[in-house]
């Protein structure tokens, strides 16, 4: 045993500093995954201990909709069968705000309002900015608490008055910090009222889009029981029951889901580094066949001789882990607040559970892609030391290297599976490297054989250099790989994200519509369309919005009479924002049966039913719905059957008037239904502030009615696509500089033999000049393989999430794909001659002599 | 003492088995020196890696000091090389990475001897390179290098050494020292020696030649200084 650990030693020290760049790969890989999984975890720590805090309630029974009072009684006698200790509720919905005297800016703002009763809430704080507590009182006589940048948007300070609902509050206070209840994508900023007041205003009419949720106090040994009652009391459809303890499970589940699978991006970027040792050890090992020989001429046994070079993997790959813990510490520190801080995480660290994997998984990984080749020291014969020509043994694969092969293979997946958490994600993501690497193997091997012709050239450096990518031990699969996947993952997320703005950019440019008005109600169609009339620059499409969800569909190829059978195959279960018109609009196109040619006159179809609906296509391929076939739809308790009469092809990007997946017939049936009226608006040009006198003029005699400004809702998804882009850049440039570690390993490792190369260049006659055209040339060839490799990668890649996550249209890109591949060329040219600077100066006799 | 009984060596090659050691059969006595001579291509240094088991012969038996050594697998022949065998080799083969010093500690190691360093720097005074132990084999010269060599096969105090060319990458006056050495372990320690060389002048230090030439034993006799020194 001493034996190993001094020999590991030796040789660690010899070597250590040609192979660390091969475990600086390795420390990349552990840096990611130590930074994902400790960033995650911060987040955890924050959120779950304090879910009580966040839901604010023991138990929340949360309906999206304005229950009317059938619902609503039924409700409140389930609740009191059950009991509790105390009950309160809140509602949110949206609506505009405006200066009720013309003070400040004028501007009208659409904002989230949260109403809440007595009691609000029972667990959680939310801090007022001049150090008041939180008191209900505070907001009794209409007054209300916004955010700070909601006043400083209005130009209004506390104690001034707004018109919000047509009513006028006034601003009672600035809520600094607020966690109740946090979850969920809002429109505008958030403010409060009391619930009284706010039903007051006409925003809580019936079929209008509210969501009312009751919060409850209960013993806390009660809690899972009485949540439990309530689930099996109050049907889903009507209303969601939670319970702080299933929310905080929920949210621990989810952030485990991402823990594991955002550490899986760090694993990748590990394989890469792991693919990297795998290469080196196989040249480790050409290069110690004769010192491995000696070790077994003086006695070492084939099991000392491999533990040596294991422990000295382990060695380096415990230096790489450390070095890796260093670079995530560093990381840390650079991770911008405003990524955690709505979250309500103020502070990150490295957490300790997170390093102890990411270690962990370093120096398995390293480990295990350096077993393969190390095995291969068992084949060494001493007797080369006599006889030369014995060194080359066969490589032909015997049963220790293919039994090594599938325990590595195995244990990698394992691995996968380990930081997946999931024996389903790790094999996929196993399966999914795999085929990246054999197809970029393939790839590169494609590519490099369709340059072989150029060793023919006249063109001395440029034979040499096609001649070098073929050499003996080249790395040139390992080069391709790495380089071309950082190149394809930069590369590829920049095509998506110029797709996806190029996307938003016609919609926004050509026919999106600039504001979209919601909660119209029925009896101010003709007005608000009156109101708008001036500063458009074309009437207003107002179309009937009505809010329901699909209750049953059966026909010819489904069967799914209930609900519940629609649960159990995953269909259609969301609720549907659906319009009843008489025409189909302009970006719609009928696929199949016919449309109606007017509103129906009599009070049922002939066949019985309350109207005709036309489904569009991808839904109706999805559940297997054609003419004919029978739909059910629950608006607000209210129930409605539909004969399918027609298939629509939708094109949701050219959508001015929005787009819908279901089309009623009016008549007197979908007349009935709770309904509110949706408008879309496109702006007079030759007006300078259309949208600022729209929105009071709105504000002023519809108070009710919010307008959505389509610009900033598209910026808003803009800011967020930038930061999912530059997450997954760094991501990309994460193993884009593994590439480039990995080949300025190569070029240290393969350094005595291009010496001895350029020595004897050297002794023909070739000048420095030369020799450095021939290696900036020989890397620019790699270079511009790699990145070709890449940019067809990433046109791939682009295209398939374009084409099937996006939903939109795809365009090559060709200028970013280029200026990509003449980049990595560059770089890897670059790269390649600094590394190189020794081979350049060196003396030749000195090589030679040594040699 | 080294036994051979009817030992061959036949390997594959391109046009057919080639026989590079016809049967033979010879025992080297206990301390005794020997040479074994012949031109390139003869089988001096294939019968030396059998010697060594470094290699298996394709027929016949081998002994060292009484062990049969021709059944014995790769780790088994490692160990008993580790006891029985040190080799010193033409291209002197010491590992680059390690100084002077760590090369004679190896096989110690591996042996696991007690209190290593101490004997590892005793071996190197024998070779008279007390002031180089700290050096690496690439700022050595061939002579001092091929000491270190020397040093480093009598480690583990083998019964029997074998030697390949030692002087064959030397200049003469090196070589010399180098065979001095050899022959004063022979005598003073009582170690087996046995020396390929094609080098005529060495081989009459030796007590017996075994002369070959194309795989086949064609001369066996007892050098004339042997002959004195026994009488």
């Amino acid at each position: 045993m001493t034996f190993v650990l001094r020999m590991a030693w030796r040789e660690t020290r010899a070597s250590w500093a040609r192979l660390l760049f091969f475990f600086l790969c390795v420390a990349l890989g552990v840096g990611s995954i130590v930074v994902l999984r400790s960033l995650v975890e911060n987040v955890r720590v924050t959120l779950v201990g304090e879910a009580r805090q966040l839901v604010g309630a023991d138990i929340v029974v949360r309906s999206r909709q304005v229950l009317d009072s059938d619902a609503r009684a039924r409700l409140d006698e389930t609740l009191s069968a059950v009991g509790y200790l105390a009950r309160t509720e809140m509602v949110e919905t949206q609506t505009m705000v405006v200066s009720a005297d013309g003070r400040g800016t004028g501007a009208t703002r659409l904002v989230e309002i949260r109403a809440v009763a007595p009691g609000f809430p029972f667990y959680g704080t939310i801090e007022l900015d001049d150090g008041r507590p939180w008191a209900q009182g505070l907001l009794a006589g209409r007054g209300m608490f916004v955010t700070r940048a909601l006043l400083v948007e209005l130009g209004l300070t506390v104690g001034d008055a707004v018109r919000l609902g047509g009513e006028t509050f006034r601003i009672a206070g600035v809520v600094s910090r607020d966690r109740v209840q946090r979850d969920g994508f809002a429109f505008g900023p958030r403010v409060y009222v009391a619930l009284d007041d706010l039903r007051e205003t006409p925003l809580l009419g019936f079929g209008g889009r509210a969501t009312s949720t009751i919060m409850l106090q209960v013993a806390p040994e009660a809690v899972e029981e009485t949540a439990e009652v309530l689930r099996g009391a109050i049907s889903r459809d009507l209303a969601l029951v939670r319970s702080w303890r299933s929310v905080e499970d929920r949210l621990g589940r989810n952030l485990t889901i991402a823990e594991n699978h955002l550490s899986l991006v760090g694993f990748a970027v590990l394989v890469l580094g792991g693919i990297g040792v795998w290469s080196v050890t196989r040249i480790v090992v050409q290069q110690k066949i004769r010192s491995i020989a000696i070790l077994k001429c003086l006695g070492a046994t084939s099991r000392q001789v491999l533990s040596t070079y294991l422990l000295q993997m382990l060695v380096l790959a415990a230096a790489g882990s450390a070095i890796g813990l260093g670079l995530a510490a560093i990381a840390m520190l650079f991770v911008p607040s405003s990524l955690l801080e709505p979250l309500g995480v103020s502070r990150v660290g490295l957490t300790l559970s997170a390093a102890v994997q990411g270690t962990l998984v370093g120096l398995l990984v390293a480990l295990l892609f350096s077993l393969v080749p190390l095995v291969e020291v068992r084949r060494v014969k001493p007797l080369l030391l006599l006889r030369a020509d014995t060194a080359q043994t066969a490589r032909r694969r015997d049963r220790y290297s293919v039994g090594a092969t599938v325990v590595v293979v195995a244990a990698l997946v394992a691995v996968a599976m380990w930081q997946a958490g999931s024996w389903r994600t790790g094999l996929y993501v196993s399966a999914g490297l795999v085929a990246v690497g054999w197809a970029l193997t393939l790839a590169g091997r494609t590519l490099v054989r369709a340059v072989r012709p150029l060793a023919r050239s006249r063109h001395f450096p440029l034979r040499h250099a096609v001649v070098s990518l073929g050499r003996p031990g080249n790395q040139t699969n390992v080069i391709l790989l790495a380089v071309g996947l950082g190149c394809c993952f930069v590369l590829g997320v920049r095509a998506i994200q110029s797709n996806l703005l190029d996307e938003f950019a016609m919609q926004v440019g050509g026919e999106a519509p600039d504001l979209v008005l919601i909660d119209i109600q029925s009896d101010q169609v003709e007005g608000v369309a009156a109101a708008a009339a001036p500063h458009v620059s074309r009437p207003p499409v107002i179309v009937p919005l009505i809010r329901g969800r699909v209750t049953g569909a059966e026909g010819r190829q489904v069967r799914l009479p209930t609900r519940e059978h629609l649960r159990r195959e995953g269909h259609l279960l969301r609720e549907y924002g659906m319009t009843a018109r008489g025409a189909l609009a302009d970006n719609e196109q009928l696929l199949r049966g016919e449309f109606w040619t007017g509103p129906l006159t009599t009070p049922t179809t002939p066949e019985g039913f309350d109207t005709e609906v036309s489904i569009e296509q991808d839904v109706a391929t999805e559940v297997g719905l054609e003419p004919g076939d029978v739909m059910r739809f629950e608006i607000a308790g209210r129930r409605l059957s539909a004969r399918v009469t027609s298939v629509r092809q939708v094109v949701w990007g050219e959508s001015q008037s929005g787009g819908f997946v279901f089309v009623l017939r009016p008549g007197p049936a979908v007349e009935r239904l709770p309904q509110t009226h949706i408008g879309f608006v496109e702006l007079a040009r030759d007006q300078p502030d259309a949208q600022g006198l729209l929105q009071r003029a709105l504000v002023a005699s519809f108070p009710n009615v919010s307008v959505v400004d389509v610009g900033d809702v598209l910026r808003s998804i803009r800011a967020i696509l930038d930061n999912v882009t530059l997450a997954v850049t760094l991501v990309g440039a994460v193993t884009l500089v593994g590439g480039v570690l990995i080949l300025v390993g190569a070029v240290a490792l393969t350094k005595f033999q291009r010496l001895y190369e350029a020595a004897i260049y050297r002794t023909l006659g070739a000048s420095t000049r030369l020799l450095a055209a021939m290696v900036a040339i020989e890397y620019t060839v790699l270079g511009a393989l790699a990145g070709t490799l890449g940019a067809a990668g990433a046109m791939g890649l682009s295209w398939a999430m374009s084409r099937h996550v996006f939903e939109i249209p795809w365009s090559p890109t060709p200028g970013l794909l280029a200026g990509g591949v003449i980049i990595t060329a560059l770089a890897v040219s670059v790269v390649g001659l600094i590394s190189s600077l020794d081979v350049l100066v060196r003396k030749p006799l000195a090589t030679l002599r040594r040699e | 003492m080294i036994e051979l009984v009817d030992v061959s060596r036949t390997v594959t090659s391109g046009a057919g088995p080639l026989t590079i050691l016809h049967p033979t059969s010879f025992t080297i006595a206990r301390g005794t020196a020997v040479a074994i001579t012949g031109p390139s291509g003869s089988g001096k240094s294939t019968l030396l890696g059998l010697l060594a088991g470094l290699d298996a012969p394709t027929t016949g038996r081998i002994r060292l000091d009484g062990t049969d050594i021709t059944g014995l697998g790769e780790e088994q022949l490692a160990r008993l090389r580790g006891r029985l065998v040190g080799i010193v080799f033409q291209f002197f083969h010491l590992l680059p990475s390690l100084t002077a010093f760590e090369n004679v500690l190896v096989p110690l190691e591996i042996a696991g001897a007690r209190d290593p360093a101490r004997r590892a720097r005793a071996l190197l005074d024998d070779v008279g390179l007390t002031g180089r132990s700290d050096h690496y084999p690439s700022q050595l010269s061939g002579g001092e290098q091929q000491r270190v060599a020397i040093a480093r096969a009598l480690a583990n105090d083998p019964p029997i050494l074998l030697a390949d060319e030692p002087t064959g990458n030397l200049d003469t006056a090196t070589g010399r020292h180098v065979i001095d050495l050899l022959v004063a372990i022979n005598r003073d320690r009582g170690r087996t020696l046995v020396l390929v060389t094609h080098d005529p002048a060495l081989a009459v230090l030796a007590d017996e030649v075994i002369g070959l030439r194309d795989g086949r034993v064609v001369e066996r006799r007892v050098s004339a200084p042997a002959v004195e020194a026994r009488a």
